[in-house]
């Protein structure tokens, strides 16, 4: 006999488990559905969490080996990368159990098992041998079941050659030598990290600019970056073949300069993410898809099938762990008849490269494009004591802004603390703020997000630290 | 390249107009010059030129909308140009998402119309019209820059919840009644009319005074000068009489020359003389405005009414033309009756209302003899002028009309 409940999530990401939590909250019976066997999904497992354990921590080795100018000696500096990769995993175990402990506390039921439509409303769950765990039959489904890395025809991942970030990620050995295909966030931040820890970096990079779709000022500082870790970087490139050669691996790839051969010893490939909907049987259900298998959603984070909502990766770029979340968050009221619709008009990102790139609403292409006049203030890093201070002077901050009424209308920040910095912004946005509204507003000194309010004045005019345009 | 074209600032005071008729579709060629749209303002009509020649690309707003000044209407390519294959975003519509640029396989939008008034609003608020299901791009913000704030949304959300068919929400389809009827739309001038009507009648605190009124000496007059006037190619009615007359009445009695500041509860008493002239058009009722009526001529006034009578038959008005009044006009005797009573042209304190002139015979000392009356009806705003000042104003109206000499000998 299927078991009713109100509502059945399935995927327990950053999507899943916390539109579970929140519909639990408003009061719907609750079942949380993962394959996995342990909650918080591609992020806290195998993605943003774990890679930001390693790089702060390459960060800080990469620090302390340049801090001679500022007077700190060492001598016998050492990763050890089995210790680091135990403190990897600790992080990553007490986010799994914060987050079941949060499940327990609202009346999260937690499943673990891989779930299937058997019709629209009925859903089966099995284990990992097929077996029958329960069916559901279920008033209300969230399909929370994101995405997994993209490979290529001739380079398909082996688990030992050729790797997804997930694999990279757990290296116990840092490769002596990394060719990274794809220079897009995930290659970058893995492949610095990597770099930092003494491996030579290699990126093939297809289109004409590392960190595709980033403002180019700001994809240029981060290529200036990793010139100086001694990385090669080629875009408008292609990896064609690769062969084993003495323990070694030659990576033959299409340049504009030739055809050129790499001979390296572990190859990355982070060329963008697919939806994971296999074994959900959707066809069952009645969900449609777009062309590229993601599952097309309303405002209100609907499917064409009423009662059926999807959120997080699985409906489509940008891949980003707190879109999911808001999104299932919106889904969950949905189901509990509130009246919630996915209508924001910031969606920051944060990019873990060195230096970090965080930016939210528009860039100064995408405005132009979109007729607005467009004014831009930027003020770098260099100009603020902080941030000289701190000896990260990297970077920049620029506000783009709507000539006309004055409105934010994006804000782009590659630099040290980018990703903090970005949420005032969001917020901004978010409030409909005007470019005088954070001039006008006081930033504490000495801070980086001086340089916002700095920014702000900048494209008014009437910049104080950096000489106006 | 297409050019857009922007609702331009169409005269004091107007911030939005509502496209009453397109004179061109898409595809359609156009010249600079040509009068391709017609938008009413809650002032007046009037065609708009066009800017640019070429083809109509896109037209951005449709009959019927209402279009704040600076919103596109209309997309004009170069001749030739074909039309886009998807049609554009209506005009008032959110902006898409912004494109995030993280997004490694993101493609780059094509070009699309600049965004045309994103609902400026809170996330708080736009939950909170969300929740009182507000369309927030029908609410007009009072924040800063237009900024929506909570207590616009809920204010709205009251009127809706009170008033369904309210402009702010979209009323439910009526059920068709098997009956041969039509519905015809209350937009354009009929809306602006309706809405005036009302609030001058739940604002202004009406009351009514007649008075008869001995019109011989100036039929008498009037015949007199027609002849000359003609000469002048002046059409010369009694209007003219009539307003010169209501011009010296008001410096008797400067409060009436005056409208009502309801928000800041002071009367404005206005030391010019502006004085409309209510006038049937096809689309409804409209008031141009003699402006200065105190310093034109007879033969001046004359030929301003017909300037302006003709240009309200052929929307040729300007917002000038119908801007800045201070005492209204309303004949009311064309096709009969005895008495009417007029709504005040709000803001405005009073108005005349003229009836026709007719032969009766009256009472002159101990005889009745056959004179040239006529009926006045002039309707007050209680709340600013109490009866005994209207009833001074109409009597020294009449004495005016009676003895029109004295409109030439005070001037």
């Amino acid at each position: 006999m299927a078991r009713p409940v109100d509502l059945l999530v399935i995927g327990a990401g950053p999507g899943g488990y916390v539109a579970a939590i929140r519909a639990a909250q408003l009061g719907l019976k609750t079942v949380l559905v993962d394959k996995d066997g342990r909650l918080g999904g591609e992020c806290l497992n195998y993605g943003c969490i774990p890679s930001k354990a390693l790089i702060f921590t390459a960060n800080l080795v990469h620090k302390l080996r340049h801090a001679g100018e500022m007077g700190i000696e060492y001598s016998g500096l050492r990763v050890n990368m089995e210790k680091l990769q135990k403190w990897r995993a600790s992080v990553i175990e007490r986010l799994n159990r914060g987050i079941e402990q949060l499940c327990q506390a609202n009346g999260v039921e937690v499943l673990f098992g891989e779930a299937s439509f058997l019709d629209p409303r009925r859903i089966r769950v099995v284990d990992h041998d097929k077996a029958v765990l329960e069916e559901f039959d279920a008033a209300k489904v969230i399909v929370a079941t994101g995405s997994r890395p993209n490979d290529l025809p001739a380079f398909r991942f082996d688990g030992r050659r050729i790797l997804s970030s997930k694999e990279a990620l757990e290296l116990a050995v840092a490769p002596a030598h990394l060719l990274v295909i794809g220079g897009g966030v995930t290659g970058l931040e893995l492949g610095t990290y990597f770099a930092k820890l003494g491996t030579q970096l290699t990126v093939v990079e297809f289109l004409a600019q590392i960190l595709p779709g980033v403002d180019p000022e700001a994809a240029r500082i981060v290529a200036r970056s990793l010139k100086k870790l001694g990385a090669d970087v080629h875009v408008g490139s292609q990896a064609t073949t690769w062969k084993e050669a003495e323990g070694r691996i030659v990576v033959a790839a299409e340049t504009p300069d030739g055809p050129r051969e790499f001979v390296v010893d572990t190859v990355l490939v982070t060329i963008g993410r697919r939806p994971s909907t296999d074994g959900l049987n959707l066809a069952n259900a009645g969900v449609g898809t777009d062309e590229k298998g993601f599952i097309r959603v309303d405002r209100e984070m609907r499917t064409n099938v009423r009662h059926i909502f999807a959120v997080g990766d699985v409906v489509g770029q940008p891949f980003l762990a707190h879109k999911a979340s808001k999104e299932g968050i919106v889904a969950a009221e949905v189901a509990a008849g509130r009246a919630a619709a996915a209508d924001w008009r910031a969606l920051p990102s944060a990019i873990f490269t060195d230096p970090e790139v965080a930016t939210v609403g528009l860039d100064e292409a995408a405005a132009a494009q979109k007729g607005f006049e467009v004014r831009v203030g930027k003020v770098p890093f260099a100009a603020m004591g902080r941030a000289l201070a701190a000896g990260e002077t990297e970077g920049f901050v620029k506000v783009v802004m709507d000539a006309k009424t004055a409105r934010l209308l994006g804000v782009q920040i590659v630099g040290p603390d980018a990703s903090d910095l970005i949420s005032e912004m969001a917020v901004a946005i978010e409030m409909g703020a005007s470019v005088e509204d954070i001039a006008l507003t006081i930033h504490p000194h000495p801070t980086l997000p001086e340089a916002i309010m700095e920014a702000a004045e900048a494209a008014l005019g009437r910049a104080i630290h950096v000489v106006n345009r | 390249m297409p050019k857009e074209f922007k609702l331009p600032d169409i005269g004091e005071g107007v911030h939005e107009g509502e496209i009453t008729k397109w004179l061109v579709k898409e595809g359609d060629p156009i010249k600079e010059e040509q009068l391709f749209v017609e938008v009413m303002t809650d002032k007046v009509t009037v065609q708009l030129p066009s800017p640019y020649t070429g083809t109509v690309l896109r037209i951005l707003a449709k009959e019927g909308e209402l279009v704040r000044v600076g919103s596109p209407i209309i997309v004009v390519g170069e001749e030739g140009d074909t039309l886009p294959a998807s049609p554009a975003p209506p005009s008032r519509q959110e902006p898409a998402a912004p494109q995030e640029p993280t997004a490694p396989e993101a493609p780059r939008t094509a070009p699309t119309p600049p965004p045309t008034g994103e609902v400026l609003a809170t996330p708080a608020v736009r939950r909170l019209a969300r929740e009182l299901s507000v369309d927030l791009a029908a609410v007009r913000g009072t924040g800063p820059r237009g900024r929506i704030t909570e207590d616009d949304v809920h204010s709205v959300g009251r009127r809706s919840a009170a008033m369904p068919a309210s402009q702010e929400v979209v009323p439910v389809p009526p059920a068709p009644t098997g009956r041969p009827e039509e519905r015809i739309p209350i937009h354009g001038i009929r809306r602006r009319i309706a809405e005036k009507m009302h609030k001058s009648t739940t604002t202004a605190a009406h009351f009514t005074y007649v008075e008869e009124v001995d019109m011989t000496h100036l039929v008498h007059l009037r015949d007199k000068l027609k002849g000359r006037a003609e000469k002048k190619g002046v059409r010369l009615t009694y209007l003219p009489f009539i307003v010169r007359a209501v011009v010296a009445a008001l410096k008797d009695h400067p409060t009436l020359n005056a409208t009502l500041d309801d928000e800041r509860q002071e009367l404005v008493v206005k030391r010019y003389y502006h004085i409309g002239i209510a006038t049937a058009t096809d689309a409804g009722l409209i008031v141009p405005v003699i402006h200065d009526a105190d310093r034109r001529d007879l033969n001046g006034l004359a030929a301003e009414i017909e300037r302006l009578a003709d240009a309200a038959r052929t929307n040729r008005l300007t917002p000038q033309d119908i801007s800045g009044g201070t005492f209204t006009i309303t004949s009311l005797g064309a096709l009969g009756g005895i008495l009417a009573t007029p709504i005040i042209n709000w803001p405005e304190v009073a108005i005349v209302g003229i009836h026709r002139i007719e032969k009766r015979p009256v009472v002159h000392g101990e005889q009745v003899v056959v004179r040239d009356m006529m009926y006045l009806t002039c309707s007050f705003d209680h709340r600013a002028i109490d009866g005994h000042i209207g009833a001074a104003f109409v009597e020294s109206l009449k004495e005016f009309l009676e003895h029109p000499a004295l409109l030439f000998v005070e001037a």
